[in-house]
């Protein structure tokens, strides 16, 4: 039933969305290719969004850190003194489950695709001997599964590389822990990814390398300097926004108190820069 | 009913869930939300109350404390 109501339409959509990439003359592999670029692009608004509001969370990274300490036993506890925190220094906490939940769709959409691919590939058999769903002479077949031909380890290892990188690059706001976590799970995954068609690989490597590529694009437009300024700054001569954030402290159990070591430290790196 | 909802959100944790990571932006997250709604309002509702919350963890909601039995949708 499930797979009428919601993985047949899922399928047919991204066959559909293949079908027509292939037919303005790319390759089966290039289509798919062309496909996640796409989805990428769909969600820019979204993940710009998503960047801002981590960036904003990195300012204000010293006291979350001061509560996560506080509360560090509750955990129950310790997540709603976070909520409440974002809300009364209006952050916008970076990650939401519906971007992540969205791909989720494409995913189980191009798994669908590429096994009935693998099962009637379009053009027949001999279209798969003509090196029609053949990606950079490398990989022969991505309908294939991965571990079926040696580059299909060499995808698999890229894969490992690039989720690691766009890690890097989205893991900015994560607890240590978490963030711990999401490095070793790609290793871990790497028994689960084997069994799918390579194409699905080659899918997750390159929104992985799209994530990357924003990450570094985001990095050099938008100019880390004037956050930390504004906030760690200017401990002897408080300005406005300082006094009226000390006013709101009293209302507030834990006064925030930055240590003015790492204070000093920044500013001179700035003033190197 | 509800039960079938809750072993989807677990079938959910273990597959997607597990390398998309967990993190969410209202507490508690959206899938213990939908745990707890499937527990408390049945198979139907406890979709529509979870698909809502998942619509809302966006990146333009605020995010924040939220309990499935807080719900105003069903009275």
């Amino acid at each position: 039933m499930t797979y009428l109501l919601i993985l047949q339409p899922l399928e047919h959509i991204f066959r559909h969305a293949l079908n027509s990439l292939h037919g303005i003359g790319l390759t089966w592999a290039w289509s798919l290719v062309a496909l996640t670029l796409i989805v990428r692009m769909l969600l820019v608004p979204v993940t710009v969004k998503q960047i801002h509001s981590m960036q904003n969370m990195q300012r204000h990274a010293p006291q979350m850190k001061e509560i996560q300490k506080k509360y560090k036993g509750d955990r129950q506890k310790l997540n709603e003194e976070l909520m409440k925190f974002y809300k009364e220094n209006n952050i916008n906490p970076a990650a939401s489950c519906l971007p992540l939940a969205l791909q989720i769709p494409v995913f189980i959409g191009l798994y669908y695709t590429l096994k009935s691919f693998a099962k009637h590939p379009p053009g027949g058999q001999a279209a798969v001997n003509a090196g029609d769903f053949s990606w950079l002479h490398i990989v022969p077949n991505i309908t294939a599964h991965v571990t079926s031909h040696w580059s299909g380890y060499l995808l698999l290892a890229v894969y490992v590389g690039s989720q690691l990188a766009s890690t890097y690059f989205m893991s900015g706001t994560m607890q240590p822990a978490q963030r711990r976590l999401m490095y070793v799970l790609p290793f871990a995954f790497i028994f689960v990814i084997a069994r799918f068609p390579a194409g699905l690989v080659l899918y997750w490597m390159t929104t992985n390398l799209w994530t990357v590529g924003q990450g570094l694009i985001t990095r050099r437009l938008i100019p880390k300097t004037p956050m930390p300024t504004i906030q760690r700054r200017s401990s002897r001569t408080p300005s406005k926004e300082e006094a009226a954030a000390a006013s709101d402290d009293g209302a507030k159990p834990e006064p925030k108190k930055p240590p003015a070591q790492p204070r000093q430290v920044r500013r001179k790196r700035k003033a190197r820069r | 009913m509800g039960r079938l909802g809750v072993l989807a959100v677990w079938t959910y944790r273990l597959t997607f869930g597990w390398f998309l990571g967990g993190q969410c932006k209202y507490h508690p997250s959206c899938s213990e939300y939908a745990i707890d709604a499937f527990k408390e309002f049945g198979l139907v509702k406890g979709t529509i109350l979870a698909g809502w919350r998942l619509l809302r963890c966006n990146p333009w909601s605020r995010g924040g404390v939220d309990y499935a039995h807080d719900q105003r949708m069903f009275t």
